[in-house]
């Protein structure tokens, strides 16, 4: 199982100075659009992603996950300095977070935030090594039939937590699968939507539409919201590192955060907003003190910020093992291994299995060099929360274009750009999440051929679908999310 | 302003125009020569996930028309006021009039009009921001062009 030679081949990759520097990079770019409000780690990684195009793929790999990691840190630090979280995962930040701010303990706040982050990086880091590798041998072994379970799997997990409506989220779904059909049918070579242009006949790009749906959407909200200005004090945001008696005293909330944000980041299409609310609440409904949540506790920031970045290396794991993404960004993420012309999936592990090591230990020493820069560089990051959205909104959508233009020096893929950027604006204006219709567009091809080759599998009989262990087993899991809800209600009354 | 309710009715009725138009065009996927025999036709997976994105967009129309909301919007507008749709939707015209700019005249003066027509978009009358934009694209086209080796044209 495991490979020394592989291991030290990471080793060697990782320890490289560029790669370092890139790590660097990463880190420190991931914290500044972190902390810009509205720029999420999805955002991040895409306006990022053009760049991998002329990288190896370790270095990029190690970019992106910097990038994915400190975005998701980065976006604590404008919830608890001006109660504006900069990215959704730290919504559940913001009320004892911003609270603490107020009474002047933004120091202290700022320390169990970063602290809580490292340690839930790093714990799911380590459950990424440990598990990755056991799932990959296990999807090794799976057929058309296990990839739809899980294809449905993740679709139907993304649909029900995205947003408030089910039938909209399942529009959206339709919608993203939809239009993965566009192009030549890969089982049989028929023209499906291409309307005469061959840019078509490979689909639409991948890349572009995730980058418009997300970054290009963003630019468009963003431009409304370009009136509001930001104040706050930089006095109180000199990091204070909790002490080591502090930790132990909330041990119970920093593994059961790191094990939610693991689990929940593993499930596909959940992210690390879904993970940071559970771990809040989980904290709070088992807290002796309950009423002080939202008042300025320091489990409150804790809780739900190891949980989020306890979800990066949580999301990685069906993203690398079976190219199911675990979350939008991750989605993202899946799209730079595209670039580099390496699929996602099981034979990763066994065709690449020094790139697999050197995202395990990238993972660890991002989260250790988190610290650091953290330490270093929180306060004069934080200063970037009053730079005016009306500089950052031209910025991004300049970013947008040049780097989609430049992946492949094609027009056609500035279109597609824009194309998904009104697409994406258009469907938050009207309550829409883009979460279903980013997983969907993903996952639409792996369901579409599993979808066809399990029915001349199944040859017309149902049952054939449920007839393998693994993809059973999966559709009982997936019955047990849905039905878990309503059954645990009817025993609570 | 528009509220969701008429937004949203607007927007299935557009998508249900558009899952009818797509599945005609699905009706005319050919698959000539021995792979036409093969497995489902091609036109099989377009129709299903039409089909689905149809009637999703029947039952939030439906949701719409009878109880006026659809996952707690009832009360809800699509822009919060005038200059919050004024600055998303000029924002919006300035993307595609850059896009055709860059198509039709080529990359720089794109590069240009981008950073001034968005300010204005969004009602920015700082002079030092309007200087802050061009610097910062004049940065992106130096980093592309000399940095990267792209001929951005």
């Amino acid at each position: 199982m495991f490979d020394a030679g592989a291991f030290v081949s990471a080793v060697g990759l990782l320890a490289d100075p560029f790669t370092l520097m890139l790590l660097v990079l990463g880190i420190v770019l991931g914290l500044i659009i972190g902390i810009l409000p509205g720029l999420g780690p999805p955002i991040a990684i895409a306006l990022a992603l053009p760049f991998t195009f002329y990288l190896e793929p370790v270095p990029s790999m190690v970019l992106l996950l910097g990038i994915y990691s400190a975005a998701i840190y980065g976006g604590s630090i404008s919830a608890i300095a001006v109660g504006i979280p900069g990215t959704g995962a730290a919504i559940a930040t913001v009320e004892d977070g911003h609270q603490m701010f107020k009474q002047g303990k933004g120091g202290e706040a700022l320390g169990f935030s970063l602290t809580g982050s490292i340690i839930g990086g790093l714990f799911s880091a380590m459950c990424l090594a440990l598990v990755a590798p056991l799932l990959a041998s296990l999807a090794v072994q799976f057929g058309p039939r296990e990839y739809l379970a899980i294809s449905v799997f993740g679709l139907v997990v993304v649909v029900r937590v995205a947003g408030k409506s089910l039938p909209k989220g399942l529009m959206m779904g339709g919608l993203g699968i939809f239009l993965t059909t566009w192009g030549l049918d890969e089982l049989n070579g028929t023209e499906r939507y291409t309307f005469g242009t061959y840019y078509l006949y490979e689909g639409l790009p991948l890349v572009p539409f995730l980058v418009g749906l997300f970054a290009m959407s963003e630019v468009l909200i963003g431009a409304e919201r370009a009136a509001k200005k930001v104040s706050f004090d930089t006095a109180s945001l000199s990091v204070r590192l909790p002490g080591f008696k502090a930790l132990v005293r909330m041990k119970d909330v920093i593994l059961r955060s790191s094990i939610i944000g693991t689990v929940i980041g593993i499930i596909p299409g959940e992210g690390a907003a879904v993970g940071a609310f559970f771990a809040y609440s989980e904290a709070k409904r088992r807290s002796k003190n309950p009423e002080e949540f939202g008042k300025g506790k320091a489990e409150g920031i804790l809780a739900p910020e190891t949980a989020n970045n306890a979800t990066v290396g949580g999301a990685l794991v069906p993203t690398l093992t079976l190219g199911v993404p675990g979350s939008p960004a991750a989605a993202v993420l899946l799209g730079a291994l595209l670039i580099q012309g390496l699929t996602p999936g099981p034979k990763l592990f066994s065709d690449q299995p020094d790139l697999m090591y050197a995202i395990f230990l990238g993972l660890f020493l991002i989260n250790i060099l988190m610290m650091l820069i953290g330490l270093v560089a929180i306060r004069f990051a934080a200063q970037l929360i009053r730079v005016p959205t009306t500089v950052i909104v031209p910025t991004v959508m300049l970013l947008s274009f040049v780097g989609i233009y430049s992946v492949s020096n094609s027009f056609f893929n500035v279109s597609v750009l824009l194309g998904a950027g009104i697409l994406g604006y258009v469907i938050r204006k009207l309550g829409y999440s883009i979460a279903p219709l980013s997983i969907g567009f993903v996952l639409g091809p792996i369901l579409e051929n599993s979808l066809r080759q399990s029915i001349t599998i199944a040859d017309g009989s149902v049952a054939e679908f449920f007839s393998t262990p693994i993809g059973l087993t999966i559709y009982c899991a997936l019955a047990l999310t849905i039905l878990w809800g309503p059954i645990s209600a009817r025993f609570k009354k | 302003m528009c509220t969701q309710r008429l937004g949203n009715l607007v927007f299935v009725t557009c998508m249900l125009i558009a899952c009818g138009y797509f599945a005609w065009i699905a009706e005319g996927f050919v698959t000539s020569g021995l792979l036409a025999t093969s497995g489902l036709p091609s036109k099989f997976f377009p129709q299903l996930t039409l089909m689905l994105t149809g009637a999703c967009a029947v039952m939030v129309g439906v949701m719409y028309v009878r109880f006026h909301e659809a996952g707690g919007d009832a009360n809800e507008m699509v822009f919060a006021d005038r200059g919050e749709a004024w600055r998303g939707l000029s924002m919006l015209a300035v993307a595609i009039i850059c896009y055709f700019t860059w198509n039709w005249f080529g990359f720089l003066p794109m590069a240009v009009i981008l950073g001034p027509l968005s300010l204005i978009a969004m009602s920015e009358s700082r002079i030092a921001i309007y200087a802050i934009v061009w610097a910062l694209t004049a940065a992106v086209w130096v980093i592309f062009t000399y940095g990267l080796k792209i001929q951005l044209v």
